[in-house]
């Protein structure tokens, strides 16, 4: 029988997000990130969640803003040239959420040590800086060949990934085109993997695109086509970030930007939301 | 020609690039990216970009966008490379000279940054963004940090026991970095070009911006700078210099979002993005 992964968005995320679970976040900031599949986990009210992602943005203030995180691995976590991320300030300073400090090569590292079977990955640059203060599964040691200072950095294991592209197939090969940043590796070392994207193409269009299956069908336990999937953030090459959805988030009350914005199960009455047709002619590339 | 802060700051930063340089464009630096493209299109046109938007290698110079950088970032890279690969095996190798510019929300005498927390790191009264990747490549790089900072105050230039959280390692007790590269080696502000002593490792001014003193730098400084025999005024940027920045390089001045603040900066980001949204054609123009 042929393989088809295809499901609603409520579908993967009931079945794949269990409350608890470390969620690994793709995309970084502003750009590809799986924000329709966050506005879902919202509405189903996942609790106690942890995210680990290499730039966290809108992603994570969302969902700090509702109450679905407890812990947060990123390097950095900010609304660009739009700000310091408003929930997430409020939700780690009011001591809600706590912050394991990592830098973009600890989680690089953890990811790689999960796959290459290791219990810690040796780094250097961290050294003598106060993330070692504040993080006790993180250990300065002795290079047994050089006798010199090296700090080692525990594995990282997501329970579940989730990654919005622009290509995927049914079987759940997923095409990006552009950056991939740590989404190969989230997607290598993550138990389940869901995959949000724009088209629905043919195994051989993946074939044919230039990167091919960045994210592979032997690792992807759901397909979900939602265009636009990624708004406000970006999705290249087809939508960038919505500069003024932004803006208005920024401002907005919590409960009002739920009622509006995340409520709405549609896509469609999601985008109706936004701006409709004006909106996107806005961001379009 | 008259110039303004942010002009001065990305034109100082413009001439500290090379010829050979890998120049990494971070994420919302506009005042980094407009002096890389700067250098490009006046002394430096063989320098290469890195854009973490997209982790991409880009030799061509377009215009400086807000909304628009991907098409820039992405479709005319030459390599895109994963996260993994860029913050552990290439940038920080010593094959490249490479030169990124860390703006720190603190900084301490000997160079060390904070861009974690203002206030305890158990209770913040600031939560900040994050280290990033400063700590993963600054201390790597064989020709040293640099450094921009762009309102010189005491709140920004503290002692070190007032810097809450070291995040990014610069001389720590005036000792070189571990990792094993140069250290930082100057930080352009509004006020000065400053760097460091060779012995002692403690910050140093080493030009002053026209109309600036000595005073106003120190008083404007939570530590005691060196300040040697003879401080220079820095050189002013040229006509040519201006003409590009603001005609070629980045005439929405989208530069101008990291020095302005308040309603002021409001009204500019809302002017910069109706303006790029009007934009016909969504490439930006090539210089």
């Amino acid at each position: 029988m042929a393989i088809n992964k295809i499901m609603s968005l409520k579908e993967a995320v009931s079945q794949y997000v269990e409350d608890g679970d470390l969620v690994g976040i793709g995309g970084l900031s502003f750009w590809r990130k799986p924000i329709s599949a966050i506005r879902e986990i919202i509405r189903q009210g996942k609790k106690n969640l942890g995210i680990v992602t290499f730039v966290g943005g809108l992603d994570v203030d969302l969902l700090a803003g509702a109450n679905c995180i407890n812990r947060v691995r990123a390097s950095f976590v900010g609304m660009e040239l739009f700000g310091l991320a408003p929930r997430y300030r409020e939700a780690v300073e009011s001591g809600k959420l706590k912050v394991i400090e990592e830098t973009e090569a600890s989680i690089a590292l953890g990811l790689k040590a999960v796959y290459l079977r290791l219990p810690f990955m040796p780094l250097k640059g961290i050294i003598d800086t106060d993330i070692l203060k504040v993080r006790d599964d993180i250990k300065e040691f002795v290079d047994p060949l050089k006798n010199e200072r090296l700090v080692a950095v525990p594995p990282i294991k997501p329970d579940v990934a989730i990654i919005h592209v622009p290509y995927a197939d049914e079987k759940g090969n997923g095409n990006i085109a552009g950056a991939v940043w740590i989404d190969d590796d989230l997607s290598k070392v993550a138990k389940k993997v869901i995959i949000t994207c724009e088209k629905i193409v043919e195994t051989e269009d993946i074939i044919r695109l230039p990167g091919k299956g960045q994210i592979p069908m032997q690792k992807v336990d759901a397909v979900v086509r939602v265009p636009f999937g990624a708004h406000p953030t970006s999705c290249y090459p087809f939508y960038t970030f919505d500069p003024i959805h932004i803006k208005n988030y920024m401002k907005i009350n919590y409960d009002e930007y739920f009622n509006t914005f995340i409520k709405p199960e549609n896509i469609g009455d999601y985008l109706e939301k936004v701006g409709g047709i004006k909106s996107i002619l806005n961001i379009i590339t | 020609m008259d110039y303004s802060i942010d002009e001065l700051i990305t034109v100082l930063m413009a001439r500290e690039v090379t010829n050979t340089d890998v120049m990494i464009v971070g994420v919302a630096t506009p005042c980094v990216w407009s002096a890389f493209t700067l250098a490009k299109v006046t002394h430096a046109p063989n320098a290469i970009f890195h854009y973490i938007m997209g982790n991409t290698f880009v030799y061509e110079a377009r215009r400086v966008s807000l909304l628009w950088l991907e098409n820039t970032a992405i479709s005319r890279c030459h390599r895109i490379h994963n996260s993994g690969e860029c913050t552990l095996e290439l940038l920080p190798h010593d094959t490249l000279t490479t030169i990124e510019f860390f703006r720190p929300a603190q900084i301490d005498q000997y160079g060390n940054t904070n861009n974690t927390c203002i206030g305890s790191w158990d209770n913040p009264k600031v939560r900040l963004p994050g280290a990033a990747g400063i700590p993963d490549f600054s201390g790597f790089y064989s020709r040293g940090q640099s450094l921009y900072v762009t309102r010189h105050d005491r709140r920004t230039f503290v002692p070190s026991e007032k810097l809450f959280f070291r995040s990014g390692v610069g001389y720590v007790n005036g000792q070189m970095p571990v990792a094993g590269g140069a250290g930082p080696k100057f930080i352009i502000t509004d006020l000065a070009y400053l760097d460091f002593d060779e012995k002692t490792k403690k910050m140093r001014i080493k030009t002053r911006h026209p109309g600036v003193s000595i005073e106003e730098i120190q008083e404007k400084t939570g530590f005691e700078l060196i300040v040697p025999n003879k401080v220079p005024e820095t050189k002013p940027p040229t006509d040519h210099e201006l003409k590009m920045l603001r005609e070629k390089v980045d005439p929405l001045a989208i530069r101008r979002l990291e020095v302005l603040t308040g309603k002021e900066r409001d009204e500019h980001l809302q002017y910069v993005i109706e303006n790029e949204i009007k934009m016909e054609k969504r490439v930006m123009e090539r210089i």
